[in-house]
């Protein structure tokens, strides 16, 4: 077998055993014991049915979040802006739900369409500045994300604003994706989004526009001269990825809170980017990596409840993943040492 | 004097011999040249003298000092110089600022650019170099660059300077002044290394010639007692092949550019008017950064125009983009294979795709088929005899010719209208340089037009029916190329004088 | 009104004094062909241990060293990944973002409990230099403000001298345009670019100090907020040029500080409509700067030596 790869799988179990060992040392510090901290966790995210929807609950807007992620990091458009692309995905959706009289059905249909064009728009505004002038879309996606959360707080204390209330957040919204367990949060936006992840897989690894966009990451003077139009192409990118994050935003307000305010998203497209990096940017591993992230911080919440663990936990726990996986070459170079 | 001595020299690069137990005496005052294919290990033999890389093996002695160089630093304390194929000048700085660069001087850290630059400017008169200290690198051309290049040497005292292909960037003119300043150099009593893997040269200015074979050494001796046959039998294990009988072209015309201009980065061409029939080889010669990119890529429909027009076939391709001219037979072969033809970490099957809208037979109702391109890659893999573990390794594990040929198989398997290569051969050894031109002769007497991009006026000679001559992206003339063709007149073109002809 | 413009800029100097930190170091950082816009991270660390150490010594100095070496470290680790590494520079850089912004929220949790009483630090107070402090506006904006800015100004000074009238400052270009060019000069590739990375962590170090120990005097989870970014901002903006990178801090300082100034205005708006004041400045100014603006060549590339 190749050298790097063996080295590659040696270094997920080595990922793990430093993880694990990490955590232990951070729960040692805040003084609990590590068996009961570990209890809180596993309760947290398999205690009981009603845990375990909750983490798929949180995993679908990561997931969805991640394969647009994914998508925009084929082409080495770095996309750290799908926070911002969520919260316009949410904002259409209460919108339609407000003002479009319509049919539960249609209501929902026409906010997953409306959303995923908008925030593909939102996003194409990096990508033109990005193909067209060559601003760096680090930066611009980050500021967008602050410039979406103050679209929504303006929206929220004025046309969006619940006239009943005090509070900056729009009327509950009635309109829901149909629940698929039963006493649960569990909505149909996770079937929906796995199904995403597939197809887009597919997508990118058997069609001809899928290998146009794989290309152009690998290669971008080499696909220029092969005849693929670059900034088309990394606009296609950016405008999926702008979509994909959009929808997540509609499932929260359609399938979960119901209620537009600022702080909708906690953090789901920033923590989606670490998603797509551990997915090594693959749709279809984005499926395990959301689940076990989703499952990281519900199980850190529950945690913090029982074990008094600071939920940040996570994060932390989550850029140490990310750190070993991405710098592994480096801090573990005997696993890919050439045998001379 | 003995400068160097190398005794039973070894590198080796991930378990394959670069360098295999070699001798090398230089003395001072003395031309050597290094001869070798690509490959053959030349470079990796002097990198281990300049310090870039570290011997396995052996034993090196500078004056009778054993050392092992851990960086050119080190190298530099030993009074040797290189100058690289590719220059390590860096273009946003000045010349002074380039040749003192990393230099301890007085004053340091504080820059005295003045005192220096009035140094540098008498060195440079010393030679006759004709180089303004405090012009930026960038501006200056091929040629200049290479004299800042070797005034960095002198500057610091080299007493054994390395040269790495130096003549691959000069016109036949300017190589007669540069070996000028070589023999004024060795009777200074510097050491001169050339390498080079052309055998006319080394004939002309080398002492004693040297070549490496396969990382070994396969003779060494007077250059009075050598001639070319007896080189390149050392050099490539046989003697080189007989000149073929050229095609005649077919009376009609294949690829016609009309006035074309072409705009973007670097240089480009302007009013272009040439004919290529089928089955004719044009050939496209210059000294390397005249246009000949822009060329290339005004053909291939990558670089945009001012204005004229382009035909295939007497069809107006002028307004179409890249990805349909793929499909209405254009062929390109680039000189950079890793930037511009190939997705290094994919695998053989998946650079196969890598070709426009003319990939469309490995889709079926727009879903790739893994089977068609796995049995095509397969074919093209024993045609072109591509030595690779399987269709599905990577393209980065695979030797330079052998990438090569990919792209060959990629881009001329199917049936072609017009063939643009860009340095087919740049970097692939003799073996496989005359796959690949096997490869352009077949697609010739198939009928194809082919423009054949070269600084290398031996392939050129070998292969083109006519050679077009471009300097500063102009067209200085196109002449036949027969047995009347006068090659100084060909330089002097090179150069920029306009000889109007044929 | 005067009085209205003169403490808007005193305001702005003091917004864009961490950027401008930060962005020096970067600046230094790219020129010498690494980049990493992980610079939230370098700062929050910074902050963190510059306030922990303080709020725990109560020694403002100690706080500051403590703080520059965290600095140093976040920011020699990034440099390991992308040197040794070649890993992806930007990705590295993100990744280090969330990292620093778990590690320091979660051991500010440990450190001070989730009690309701915001644990503070002692801050520096503003020097009024004499007599130049009497100039009427300058001597207000310029002369009367915390150590950190006096310190920012010679930074400035230093690092131009540096960068422009000094070897170091050449060496460090030809790292960054043509490392195989430097290295057969005999300049050491890697040290250089480690090094850059040491000035990157100690400026963004600093940084990170003055928010806790000059400008808040306590500490919160995210504290640093984007700043980072806005950092980068102003790298690109000033072109790399320590006086650009001042200047383009102060445009987005001034943005902020006359968002602030309208938010307590009383103006019957919602308040959103003016902090997105900075980042829709921020936004355009880089449409509007970025002509001519040239990476260095290798930038985001590592060097190989032995590379076949």
């Amino acid at each position: 077998m190749d050298k790097k790869k063996k080295g590659k799988i040696i270094s997920i179990f080595l990922i793990a055993i430093i993880t694990l060992f990490i955590s232990w040392i951070l729960i040692l510090l805040v003084g609990t014991s590590f068996t009961k901290a570990c209890s809180g966790f596993y309760k947290g995210i398999l205690g009981s049915s009603y845990n375990i929807s909750e983490v798929l609950v949180k995993m679908s807007p990561l997931l969805l979040c991640s394969i647009g992620i994914s998508v925009a990091f084929q082409t080495n458009f770095i996309n750290i802006g799908a926070d911002g692309q969520l919260y316009i995905g949410a904002i259409i959706a209460t919108i339609v739900a407000m003002y479009f009289n319509l049919p539960t059905i249609l209501v929902l249909i026409i906010a997953l369409i409306l959303g995923f064009i908008f925030g593909g728009m939102y996003s194409l505004i990096p990508g033109i500045l990005k193909s067209k002038f060559g601003i760096s879309e680090v930066i611009n996606t980050i500021m967008l994300n602050y410039i979406a959360i103050g679209i929504t707080g303006i929206l929220v204390k004025t046309i969006l604003m619940d006239k009943s209330g005090y509070f900056p957040m729009s009327p509950e919204i009635e309109a829901s994706f149909p629940i698929i367990i039963g006493k649960t949060r569990l909505h149909l936006g996770i079937i929906i989004s796995i199904v995403l992840a597939l197809v887009v897989q597919f997508w990118l690894d058997r069609t001809k526009s899928g290998f146009y966009i794989r290309a152009i990451g690998q290669n971008v003077r080499a696909s220029r001269c092969a005849g693929i139009k670059i900034n088309k192409n990394i606009l296609i990118s950016a405008m999926l990825s702008g979509g994909f994050a959009a929808l997540a935003g509609v499932f929260e307000i359609l399938g979960v809170q119901h209620r537009l305010m600022v702080g909708i998203s906690s953090d789901f497209g920033y923590t989606a980017i670490i998603v797509a990096l551990l997915a090594n940017n693959k749709p279809k591993n984005c499926i395990l990596t959301s689940l076990g992230i989703a499952a990281l911080q519900v199980g850190s919440l529950s945690m913090q409840r029982y074990a008094g663990v600071p939920s940040s936990i996570a994060l932390l726990i989550m850029g140490v993943i990310v750190l070993l996986h991405l710098g592994n070459e480096a801090l573990f170079p005997f696993l890919y040492k050439e045998s001379k | 004097m003995n400068l160097v001595s190398m005794k039973g020299i070894s590198k080796s690069f991930f378990g394959v011999y670069a360098n295999k137990d070699v001798d090398l005496e230089i003395n001072s005052g003395e031309i050597v040249a290094l001869l070798g294919e690509n490959g053959a290990g030349k470079t990796t033999l002097m990198n281990i003298l300049y310090g870039i890389y570290q011997k396995d093996d052996g034993i090196l002695k500078i004056k009778d000092d054993d050392v092992c160089f851990k960086s050119p630093k080190d190298a530099l304390k030993y009074n040797i110089g290189m100058v690289h194929q590719h220059f390590t000048l860096v273009p946003s700085l000045t010349v002074e600022q380039n040749i003192t660069l990393g230099e301890n001087f007085k004053g340091y850290p504080f820059l005295k650019t003045k005192d220096r630059e009035a140094e540098i400017a008498k060195l440079s008169k010393e030679f006759n170099f004709a180089i303004n200290p405090s012009e930026l690198v960038k501006d200056l051309s091929i040629g200049q660059q290479q004299r800042v290049e070797i005034l960095k040497l002198l500057y610091r005292k080299a007493q054994i300077l390395i040269l790495d292909e130096p003549t691959a960037v000069l016109t036949p003119q300017e190589t007669e002044s540069f070996f000028e300043v070589l023999k004024k150099l060795a009777k200074q009593n510097c050491a001169i290394i050339l390498i080079t893997h052309r055998i006319s040269e080394v004939l002309k200015i080398a002492d004693r010639v040297v070549v490496l074979r396969d990382g070994v050494k396969e003779l060494d001796d007077k250059t009075k007692n050598l001639n070319k046959n007896t080189l390149s039998k050392a050099m490539i294990g046989r003697e080189l092949k007989k000149q073929q009988i050229k095609y005649v072209p077919r009376k009609e015309v294949g690829l016609s550019l009309k006035n074309l201009s072409s705009i973007g980065i670097g240089r480009n061409i302007s009013y272009f008017n040439f004919d290529v029939l089928k089955g004719e080889i044009l050939g496209v010669a210059g000294v390397d950064g005249n246009g000949q990119k822009a060329l290339a890529e005004s053909i291939v429909g990558i670089r945009k125009y001012s204005n004229g027009k382009i035909f295939i076939d007497g069809e107006d391709i002028t307004n179409l983009s890249t990805a349909k001219r793929k499909e209405s037979k254009i062929a390109y072969i680039s000189d950079d294979r890793h930037h511009d033809g190939l997705l290094l970490n994919y695998s053989v099957e998946e650079n196969l795709l890598l070709k426009g809208d003319a990939s469309k037979k490995y889709y079926k109702k727009g879903v790739l088929s893994k089977n068609i391109l796995s049995q095509d890659a397969t074919s093209k893999i024993d045609e072109y005899k591509i030595k690779t573990y399987s269709s599905k390794t990577p393209i980065r594990l695979l030797s330079g010719g052998n990438q090569q040929k990919l792209i060959l198989a990629r881009e001329i398997s199917e049936e072609t209208s017009v063939v643009v290569a860009f340095q087919p051969t740049r970097g692939l050894d003799v073996g496989a340089s005359e796959s690949v031109h096997d490869k352009l002769y077949q697609k010739q007497k198939e009928g194809a037009s082919i423009v054949l991009i070269s600084t290398d006026m031996d392939e050129l000679r070998k292969m083109s029916n006519r050679i077009l001559v471009i300097h500063d992206g102009m067209i200085m003339g196109i002449v036949d190329n027969d047995q009347n063709l006068d090659i100084t007149k060909v330089g002097l073109m090179m150069a920029g004088s306009g000889v109007k002809n044929g | 009104m005067i009085a209205l413009i003169t403490s808007i800029i005193a305001a702005a100097i003091r917004i864009a004094t961490p950027l401008t930190f930060a962005g020096i170091g970067e600046a230094i950082n790219e020129k010498s062909g690494v980049i990493n816009i992980g610079l939230d991270s370098i700062m929050l660390s910074g902050a963190f241990v510059s306030f922990y150490v303080c709020n725990k010594t109560d020694n403002i100095l100690l706080g500051v060293f403590a703080g520059l070496i965290s600095g140093i470290i976040i920011s020699l680790f990034h440099g390991y990944l992308a040197i040794k590494g070649k890993a992806n520079q930007t990705i590295i850089g993100l990744a280090l973002n969330f990292f620093a912004l778990g590690l320091t929220s979660f051991l500010f949790l440990v450190g001070f409990g989730t009690s309701t009483e915001l644990p503070t630090c002692r801050i520096v107070s503003n020097i009024s230099i004499p007599l130049l402090n009497k100039i009427p506006i300058l001597g207000e904006v310029v002369f009367s403000q915390n150590i950190f800015v006096y310190l920012l100004f010679l930074t400035i000074i230093l690092s131009y001298i540096i960068m422009y009238k000094t070897s170091w400052g050449i060496s460090l270009i030809s790292v960054g345009e043509n490392p195989k060019a430097a290295d057969t000069a005999g300049i050491d590739v890697k040290k250089t670019r480690y090094l850059a990375c040491i000035i990157n962590g100690l400026l963004g170090g600093l940084a990170g100090s003055y928010l806790t120990l000059a400008q808040l005097g306590f500490f919160m989870e995210n504290i640093t907020n984007g700043k980072g970014y806005m950092a980068l901002v102003a790298v690109i903006l000033g072109k790399r040029n320590p006086l650009g990178i001042f200047l383009a801090a102060l445009v987005i300082g001034v943005a902020d500080a006359t968002q602030i100034r309208l938010q307590t205005a009383g103006i019957p708006l919602p308040s959103e409509i003016f902090t997105m004041l900075p980042y829709f400045v921020a936004m355009i100014v880089l449409l509007f700067s970025i002509k001519n603006n040239k990476d260095p060549l290798a930038l985001g590339t590592p060097y190989e030596r032995n590379a076949r």
